[in-house]
């Protein structure tokens, strides 16, 4: 009996090892002038020249300084974060997307910064402004901001004969009819859209006059079921069954849509309007891109404000430096080369009136609550826009479930 | 009278000095085992029993963001054990878990007992080229395993959909194998076996080895069919190896988080596909609650526990009878 008791025993620490068993992501701990900043994928893609240059001018500014530019993806860099806060080596630097940064101002995540000092704060771009400002300090930098635009292929919309852009998306349906036949390879999408790009999807409802949620009374209540954002959720499924072969459950990034495009699998995409630095040598030459257009002709889809911030962690080393670092980073000449490479600059003085600067001229943005974020990466959006496309559920039975789920979530304490 | 009486003393001195050093002998005998034990105690002491202390205490904590950033939770006594337990979603993730845990340990026990018979029977070349195949999927690192399943299952692109497409099985292109929970957990489910199984055969087959030739042979003299012969003979040998293996899957394939986790995908992670490991995961650290975190990964080890013991019990039994 005893031994048995002992073997059980012992059974258990085993039982307890194999569950207890946790990783642990440690960064090195800072030098006295080393600064480690954590940048988006995005930057490693598509500016990876401006992040090189920046640390060369920083580095020559502050001699002996170093800097440790770490990249990362925008689905784990928040668990990682955690990780870091918890070991004491957080960042020096981290980029933010606008979304993240309410959470982790109200938690006191973030050193607050001196607006003033940063080239051009006088005008950033409210949204973004409004983004990284809590109670009444500011804790994120605006770095830049980018909306959703559709990426074509010349040659193929000529192929085709389409002689003017489409000016609304039932116009750009019926090109979608003429695109399909410019190709025969299989699987090629007219208009490629993964099926849960919710920032997509969201365009259309927000379109259409519908919404995610909003806050009545100090309560957030799920607008995705009223029959407006249903006519856009409709929309959207229409629209993604007469143009795109992409897969209905997967996202934006499974495959890159740019991939997609750069083998010739695409006429067109809706995405980042950076899209262009990757698709492939044998496009380039022939890709362009226009605003895209909602169900109102002459009118633009309002397409989703995304942009990041970029904020110094209150337990960093090298606060000072850190800033430092964020002021060459978003100085007007790093924007003018970020508006450069397609994305929309911090401030309103530096805008010009490219495609996607014009695009951003009607937009929406996520519920301003602090569990949005939650919504997000419980994907309740993505599951939702996969029951309409697979026609599991019917799109109001989707949209009341997402809409409840939404409501619990973002009314969380 | 005096030689004897000096005798009788000497033997008195000698039969107590002999008495006092069985009694240390005794007392050392008591005493080595725990001193041999002492250290694997110690060893496992800091190495479990500390993180444990702290995932109790976590567990008893209200501690997200805020208290991480000032590295200090507020009791909250079992409020998180509350939570969790009136957690609808806890209890279908755990009826799910189980189901999932039983269909991939019968699975790898089942296909991983036919393939080390198979072992035994086929010729000397083919075991070398079947044991080379299984110990070069047991090298292969998870996360690579997990990308290479991915890619053959991929959507637009994957060899799985081109070959039955070929084989005429039916029409596979831009077959979405990732549409469904049931197809989302069941590539997991083969992605598990595949990789559990090199394991359990090379030790089921080393099992074998010990069942004696002459015992079959006396058997088939007898008259007994092969089934006969398994379950009579080969099964109750390989038995105590058997439960040891399937324990242990109980506990990897309960708690299993890499391989769902990544062939799922992040994205399609919801509340209708968790698995327990997910579910801690996703509560813990994405919501950043890491006390509720604390209190879900102790449920998982108590219903691990629950789940195994009737193994455990059954060993420890095999343990008392061969003792």
């Amino acid at each position: 009996m005893k031994r048995r008791s002992t073997v059980a025993l012992s059974l258990v620490v085993v039982l307890a090892a194999a569950l207890t068993a946790a990783t642990s992501g440690a960064t090195q701990r800072a030098a006295a002038n080393n600064i480690t900043v954590w940048l988006q994928v995005d930057a490693q893609s598509g500016w990876p020249d401006l992040v090189a240059s920046v640390n060369k001018q920083f580095q020559s500014a502050h001699p002996g300084a170093t800097v440790n530019v770490q990249y990362q993806n925008w689905g784990d860099h928040l668990q990682k974060f955690d990780a870091t806060i918890a070991g004491n080596s957080v960042p020096d630097v981290i980029e933010m997307g606008n979304t993240e940064m309410t959470k982790y101002m109200a938690a006191g995540a973030f050193a607050p910064l001196d607006k003033s000092t940063f080239d051009n704060s006088a005008n950033w771009l409210k949204g973004l402004a409004a983004s990284g400002k809590f109670g009444g300090k500011t804790y994120g930098v605006p770095y830049y901001a980018g909306s959703r635009v559709v990426t074509y292929r010349t040659d193929l919309f000529k192929k085709a004969g389409i002689k003017k852009l489409p000016a609304s998306t039932a116009e750009y349906v019926a090109d979608a009819k003429k695109l399909a036949a410019t190709s025969s390879k299989k699987g090629f999408s007219p208009v490629y859209i993964a099926g849960t790009d919710w920032y997509v999807a969201m365009g259309f409802v927000f379109d259409y006059g519908g919404g995610i949620a909003t806050e009545v009374s100090g309560k957030w209540k799920g607008l995705l079921d009223s029959p407006k954002s249903i006519a856009g959720l409709t929309a959207y499924k229409n629209f993604f069954d007469a143009t795109s072969k992409a897969s209905k459950t997967t996202d934006e990034s499974h495959p890159n849509p740019y991939d997609v495009y750069a083998q010739g699998g695409a006429a067109s995409m809706i995405g980042q309007s950076w899209f262009t630095c990757c698709v492939g040598a044998k496009y380039k030459a022939s890709t362009a891109q226009f605003v895209m257009p909602g169900h109102v002709k002459g009118q633009a889809l309002p397409g989703f404000l995304g942009g990041s911030d970029l904020a110094v962690p209150a337990s960093s080393q090298n606060k000072a430096l850190a800033a430092e670092w964020i002021k060459d980073f978003t100085s007007t000449a790093s924007e003018k080369t970020l508006q450069a490479k397609g994305n929309i600059p911090n401030a309103t003085n530096l805008l010009g009136s490219s495609v996607n600067e014009r695009a951003a001229a009607r937009s929406w943005f996520v519920p301003t609550a602090k569990h949005w974020v939650d919504v997000e990466n419980g994907n309740i959006l993505r599951n939702m826009l996969a029951q309409i496309l697979n026609g599991k559920l019917s799109v109001k039975q989707a949209a009341a479930s997402a809409s409840d789920n939404i409501a619990r979530v973002l009314n969380q304490d | 009278m005096l030689d004897s009486s000096t005798n009788a003393a000497a033997g008195t001195l000698v039969s107590a000095s002999r008495r006092r050093r069985r009694a240390r002998d005794r007392a050392l005998h008591g005493v080595v085992p725990f001193l041999l034990i002492l250290p694997v105690v110690a060893v496992i002491g800091v190495i479990l029993g500390y993180p444990l202390y702290w995932l109790v205490k976590l567990s008893t904590e209200r501690y997200g963001l805020f208290e991480l950033i000032q590295h200090k939770g507020v009791w909250v006594g079992l409020d998180n054990y509350r939570s969790v337990l009136g957690d609808a979603v806890f209890w279908r993730t755990l009826l799910r878990t189980v189901v999932f845990t039983i269909a991939n340990v019968a699975l790898t026990m089942v296909l991983g007992t036919l393939i080390a018979l198979l072992l035994v029977r086929v010729s000397s070349w083919v075991r070398l080229v079947l044991s080379s195949g299984l110990v070069l999927v047991w090298a292969m690192p998870v996360v690579v395993a997990v990308q290479v399943w991915y890619w053959m299952t991929n959507f637009q692109n994957g060899v799985v959909n081109y070959v039955l497409t070929e084989l005429h099985i039916g029409d596979f292109f831009q077959h979405d194998w990732y549409a469904t929970t049931f197809s989302q957990l069941s590539l997991t489910t083969m992605l598990i076996v595949w990789g559990a199984l090199p394991f359990v055969v090379i030790t089921l087959y080393a099992g074998l080895a010990q069942v004696p030739g002459d015992l079959i042979e006396a058997a088939e003299v007898d008259g007994a069919r092969s089934w006969r012969i398994f379950f009579d003979i080969t099964l109750p040998i390989l038995k105590p190896i058997l439960l040891i293996l399937t324990s242990l899957s109980i506990i990897w394939d309960f708690g299993v988080f890499t391989q769902p986790y990544l062939l799922i995908g992040q994205s399609k992670i919801t509340t209708g596909n968790y698995l327990m490991s997910i579910y801690l995961f996703e509560e813990g650290y994405f919501k950043s609650d890491f006390g509720r975190g604390a209190a879900i990964s102790i449920l998982m080890l108590l219903i691990v526990a629950a789940l195994s013991v009737v193994y455990v019990r059954k060993m420890v039994r095999m343990g008392e009878a061969s003792a």
